[in-house]
């Protein structure tokens, strides 16, 4: 469609102040064409600022917003080629589901044929045939969702700009429309930045995700590498689950070992580059990257992790048995482990055990960061 | 245990009954107090006599000597005619005071702005009067008065009369706008720019449909607010200019006849009309049903 080598989307060095507040603070994004990308943080993080601001919504304090390598300066929404789906929808009551989404057609003076004809494709895409003389207060949310998606695609902009789009519906509806807005977007093409506080949906729907917290971006990947390579305490804690264990670090370079309060020593894969010996840092696992051993099957050697455990809950989930393992120096860790591998690898409450997991799992953070 | 138990039930329904008795006494009580002058009014108006206070038959007499008195038949056009020009002004000054109030949040002086607009419906209608009589006084306006000639009746209409009635309706119609505004969703007016309308096509297009009600609203309150009004009209029309009020005030101090009656009772049927009217238009706002175009 474009220049594959332009970005859709370009923040260069971003800043916004609301008074004294900086809500967005030095933010740096290129976003390829085409391209899913989700914005993800907690509510406060400058997720929906950001967005807000590629649209024309808020104008950066400082800083530039490039649409297609175009900077977009003090230009006001209605002349930007981009186009959203508000987090309330926003349909207008007062017209009907065909009003409101030939709205913006209609707008840049499309001949009525054509509006008709693209109106009625439009329906077909969100599967809403038949509804044109609705009005909004007459459809579900899940109907109004798709309206609203309707209503900024006909545009064909170039890029799609979402604000929580599925906030609003309970999470079945929610599931379901995860994977009808992916497929949307792989059949329109169009370059998608969708804001959203829910990691499993980020995960699930992006290409890459932003990763923000209090008005910066801490860490931009795909979802695989952002949910097993975090950079930083928080996205390691915000994304997924994950085990914290405090610990100090004994060396640093090209292997990394600590020390847990109980006295184990741990390898670790990766360290934040800061880390000095000394430091008090924490060191994170995935529980599902964790195993159960009795304490004669455990392995010796090899590149492992190993601390000793007394197991203090056992919750069965049906996929998984989740374990809760306390360990020496008031720490606890959580298990994950797959259910029908035999009664043998089933452990009881009170068991001692030995967790195991690979090193290069593991990963050690400042614990202020 | 159980016929003491059998008293206390009987004493809590005796209660019960009393209490909903006094409830019931007093609503009618209130109502009478509110309501039995204006029925007496209305029905004295269909009395064939001359008697305020003695029922002597129905009759539409009082109602035909009406329509036949030159005086009142012009009151009644310059009260007509005074709110219909001051409630077109009032609203489209009102609208915009609204929007600049509840859209525009930050403007020099927007405090005091805010507290000024509301300053007509706080302070008394006879301060008002007096000081808007001084400024016509002061300003040079005077009563010049404004010719027109409506249903076969030449009226003179002191533009100073039609002036002082904007000045306070603006107030009200601006009052009951915001109320609309406040609860209108304003991303709609986003949503409307998202796709390239400019600000001025969004207004006609999405704010205006959508505040249109309390606009409707506040129109037919100036409107019953004017037709009603008596002591800015008194003060600000100089000498000879009557509206309907001010002509019924100078009728009964001539003593109280059953043509008053009647005339009262026309502008009490017009008013509740008005009002009913505002009270639905308002009432579109919870029903989103309601078709603007």
């Amino acid at each position: 469609m474009s220049d594959a080598s332009v970005p859709a989307v370009e923040l260069r060095d971003v800043v916004k102040r609301f008074d004294d507040v900086v809500a967005v603070d030095h933010v740096s994004l290129q976003i390829a064409p085409g391209e899913f990308f989700a914005l993800l943080g907690p509510s406060g993080s400058g997720k929906t600022t950001t967005l807000r601001m590629i649209g024309g919504f808020e104008l950066p304090t400082e800083g530039e917003v490039l649409i297609e390598g175009e900077p977009q300066g003090y230009k006001p929404p209605y002349q930007r080629p981009v186009n959203t789906v508000f987090q309330n929808y926003a349909l207008f009551p007062h017209m009907t589901v065909a009003q409101n989404i030939a709205f913006g057609l209609e707008m840049r003076g499309v001949p009525k044929d054509e509006i008709r004809r693209r109106v009625g494709e439009m329906l077909n895409l969100v599967r809403l045939s038949g509804y044109e003389k609705r009005r909004p207060h007459q459809l579900s949310g899940g109907e109004q969702q798709r309206v609203a998606l309707a209503r900024a695609l006909i545009n064909q902009p170039k890029v799609l700009l979402l604000d929580e789009p599925l906030g609003a519906l309970d999470l079945k509806l929610r599931k379901a429309m995860q994977l009808e807005l992916k497929a949307i977007q792989e059949q329109v093409g169009i370059t998608f930045v969708y804001v959203t506080h829910d990691q499993e949906e980020a995960i699930t729907m992006a290409d890459r995700i932003a990763v923000m917290n209090h008005g910066r971006v801490l860490q931009v990947g795909p979802p695989p590498e952002v949910y097993e390579q975090p950079r930083t305490l928080f996205v390691a804690d915000f994304i997924g689950e994950t085990n914290f264990i405090p610990v100090e670090v004994l060396r640093v370079g090209s292997t990394v070992e600590v020390l847990t309060a109980g006295g184990a020593r741990l390898q670790a894969g990766w360290a934040e580059p800061s880390l000095n010996a000394g430091a008090p840092a924490v060191a994170a696992v995935r529980p599902e990257r964790m195993w159960l051993h009795r304490p004669n099957t455990a392995p010796e050697g090899g590149p492992w992790n190993r601390v000793e455990g007394i197991v203090r809950h056992v919750i069965y989930h049906g996929l998984d048995i989740r374990y809760e393992i306390h360990l020496a120096g008031e720490c606890s860790l959580h298990v994950r482990l797959p259910v029908g591998r035999g009664d043998a690898d089933v452990f009881q409450r009170g068991e001692h055990v030995i967790v195991v997991w690979p090193s290069e799992a593991t990963r050690v953070f400042r614990r202020d960061s | 245990m159980t016929a003491s138990a059998a008293k206390v039930a009987r004493q809590h329904r005796t209660r019960h009954w009393l209490r909903r008795g006094l409830f019931v006494a007093y609503g009618f009580l209130g109502y009478a107090f509110f309501y039995l002058p204006i029925v007496i009014l209305v029905i004295f108006s269909f009395n064939d006599s001359r008697s305020v206070s003695k029922w002597s038959g129905f009759t539409l007499r009082w109602y035909e000597a009406m329509l036949q008195d030159h005086q009142i038949m012009v009151a009644l056009w310059n009260s007509v005619f005074v709110a219909v020009v001051s409630t077109l002004i009032a609203t489209v000054l009102g609208t915009l005071a609204a929007l600049a109030l509840e859209r525009y949040r930050r403007f020099p002086a927007r405090l005091f702005a805010d507290i000024t607009l509301y300053l007509p419906i706080i302070i008394p209608d006879i301060a008002m009067a007096i000081m808007l009589l001084a400024f016509f006084k002061l300003s040079g306006i005077g009563f010049q008065t404004w010719k027109v000639s409506i249903a076969g009746l030449r009226l003179a209409v002191p533009y100073s009369v039609i002036i002082g009635h904007v000045a306070f309706n603006i107030s009200f119609v601006a009052v009951v706008v915001r109320a609309r505004l406040a609860q209108m969703d304003r991303t709609l007016d986003e949503a409307a720019q998202d796709l390239y309308a400019t600000p001025w096509r969004t207004f006609w297009r999405v704010t205006l449909p959508l505040m249109m009600p309390g606009v409707l609203g506040g129109a037919l309150l100036a409107f019953t607010l004017s037709l009603d009004d008596f002591v800015i009209t008194f003060f600000t029309s100089g000498a000879g200019f009557n509206t309907l009020p001010v002509r019924v005030f100078g009728m009964i101090r001539k003593g109280v006849t059953p043509k008053i009656n009647a005339v009262s009772s026309l502008m009490l049927g017009f008013s509740l009309l008005l009002v009913t009217l505002a009270l639905l238009a308002a009432r579109g706002n919870e029903d989103r049903k309601i078709q603007m175009f």
